[in-house]
């Protein structure tokens, strides 16, 4: 079941989708972590981020939709609380991911400077250019080719350690290739899809802002189409994330192209459910009768 | 590392459930292990299965728990859908649960006599903790507010339990005050010498009571509600806006310090 995403080693596909793991050590009393291939932690930045006000969630049908806004304790913070715990893990075999957050390509790069310095257990960083609830009217540096190259161009000149990007739900195939072109290890495809809901009789909002993000399993289907248009569109490795709830889940975007495959919303419901997609996708490998799941990455037959 | 929720995942089997208000049920389930480790003021993340299109758990707080019978009692409102499904429930009915969450109520060492007051659905925190009062010698009087006589929960429990006096407000004037419970708070605390204040109901009601808890220079605790995800840490949508920042409803809560709280 090993794979190599960009660099970074996993024993197994499954990884986490930061924002829904939190630094791993939430669910240490809960599940075994190191039984996954990777966890992505939460993203940090620089500097604290208080985040947004309340509400920062409403359920939606067939999924939720959150305006968490990045709250997070700045990387330094991050690693002298959360460090000790995600070094162990990795030694223990578990890839550790960190996500980097920030509002300009400055703000990038300094987190990342100081991701480099202060984790050097992390086996890679994702950059989160996608974040719907940080820009206004949810626009993100990461919904143009431009913006997001930028980024990358910048945050490639910082380390040769795995970087992966966190894409935005649009434009993905030039998006994909403008990141592939500046370097990236990697690309994590989705992030939450933008989204609004009204409470009819205030006229207000149902979070504290106007829009939100939307995940679980409603955007399974466009999550598994934009995994399959990046990995047309890139020869780097995908991690694919939008609603899996299930290892079939896990395996469609393992068909449509992904390399790895992060659990997300499912965590809140079950807290096991990233090693039950697991034991249910290594079935599913089992039943295609192949020894190896890189067998089956882009295996999808139309 | 900083120290993970207390919650884990805990089955259990129902074993009653029935009306006990207009629009309020109590569910009486059998889950041994979570009846002994459950603190007055810490809440369950319940699943409610039956809708696909509706996920997330509920997290519901408690009125009861007994270690010996192995039975915890959860009060809830039917408010939407998974409420709707959970008053369907039958005895024998399996489900599963993450708990207990957060932590409860801190009630001070030296605390004489205490004043609790709930709304609403908010009773059930607050009942649990007159209980714990009276079981340990700590003399208590309670406040209950609700819309009407026919939707209020709590006032026989609170009398059993051994509350000193038990007043009580309706919006509507069909039993007890014509008003907001919290206009007999100036009365109680000119009369009582409080050491101790609990409240959990409407954010209005709460910062009522934690005015006037801070006129009267008395220690106030408040439970807070709030739009919760996972209930153990991890999700980061259940935030308290406080003095000391943003703060998650489900490890720095669902109890806070009512002078610390900022947006209710």
């Amino acid at each position: 079941m090993a794979v190599d995403f960009g660099g970074v080693k996993m024993k197994n596909p499954i990884n986490t989708a930061s924002g829904t793991f939190g630094y791993g050590w939430q669910f240490s009393e809960l599940i075994d972590v190191s039984k996954l291939g990777a966890i992505t932690t939460k993203g940090c930045a620089a500097e604290p981020w208080p985040g947004n006000p309340a509400p920062r969630m409403t359920e939606v049908p067939g999924g939720m939709m959150n305006s968490v806004g990045l709250q997070n304790p700045g990387v330094q913070a991050f690693a002298s609380e959360s460090g000790p715990w995600l070094s162990e893990l990795t030694e223990a075999g578990t890839s550790v991911i960190c996500q980097v957050a920030g509002h300009s390509t400055e703000e990038y790069v300094r987190a990342l400077e100081m991701f480099c310095e202060l984790c050097p257990w992390a086996a890679g960083f994702e950059i989160n250019v996608s974040c719907p609830n940080i820009a206004a009217g949810g626009a993100a540096c990461g919904s143009t080719p431009e913006g997001a190259a930028d980024v990358m161009r910048a945050c490639r000149k910082v380390t040769d350690r795995p970087l992966f990007v966190k894409m935005a739900p649009v434009r993905i195939p030039e998006i994909a290739r403008a990141l592939e072109s500046e370097g990236a290890d990697g690309l994590t495809v989705i992030n939450s899809i933008p989204g609004m809901a009204i409470d009819v009789r205030t006229r207000r909002s149902k979070l504290s802002k106007p829009t939100g993000g939307l995940s679980g399993p409603l955007c399974h289907p466009i999550a598994v189409r934009m995994v399959w248009e990046a990995a047309n569109a890139v020869d780097i490795p995908i991690c694919g994330v939008g609603g899996v709830m299930t290892g079939e889940d896990a395996a469609e975007m393992i068909l449509a192209g992904a390399t790895c495959v992060a659990v997300g919303m499912a965590n809140f419901i079950d807290p096991a459910a990233s090693l039950r997609v697991l034991s249910e996708l290594e079935e599913w490998a089992a039943s295609q009768g192949v020894s190896d799941i890189n067998e089956l990455i882009g295996a999808f037959e139309c | 590392m900083p120290t993970p929720s207390p919650a884990r995942m805990h089955d259990f089997t129902v074993v009653s459930n029935e009306q006990i208000a207009r629009g309020v049920y109590s569910l009486v389930i059998e889950a041994p292990k979570l009846a002994s480790m459950l603190k007055p003021g810490q809440f369950v993340n319940i699943r409610v299965p039956g809708n696909a299109m509706s996920l997330l758990r509920i997290p519901l707080s408690y009125a009861s728990a007994n270690p010996e019978t192995g039975t915890v009692e959860i009060w809830y409102a039917v408010v939407g859908d998974g409420t709707e499904r959970m008053a369907a429930w039958t005895p024998g009915f399996t489900g599963d649960l993450l708990g207990p969450g957060g932590h409860g109520w801190s009630v001070p060492k030296d605390c004489r006599r205490a004043l609790v007051v709930g709304g609403g659905i908010g009773v059930p925190p607050v009942l649990c903790l007159g209980r714990e009062l009276s079981a340990r010698g700590i003399a208590f009087d309670a406040v209950v507010g609700a819309a009407s006589s026919d939707t209020m929960v709590g006032v026989h429990e609170f009398e059993r339990a051994g509350a000193g006096t038990v007043a009580v407000a309706t919006d509507d004037g069909s039993a007890g005050h014509h008003g907001f419970c919290t206009d007999l708070l100036a009365d109680l605390l000119a009369r009582n010498d409080y050491d101790y204040i609990a409240t959990c109901g409407p954010g209005v009601m709460m910062k009522k009571v934690a005015d006037a808890a801070a006129a009267a220079d008395v220690f106030c605790e408040a439970s807070l509600e709030r739009m919760m995800s996972c209930g153990f840490g991890a999700c980061s949508t259940c935030n308290v806006e406080t003095v000391d920042g943003m703060k998650g409803a489900c490890m720095c809560g669902p109890v806070f310090d009512a002078k610390k709280v900022v947006v209710w």
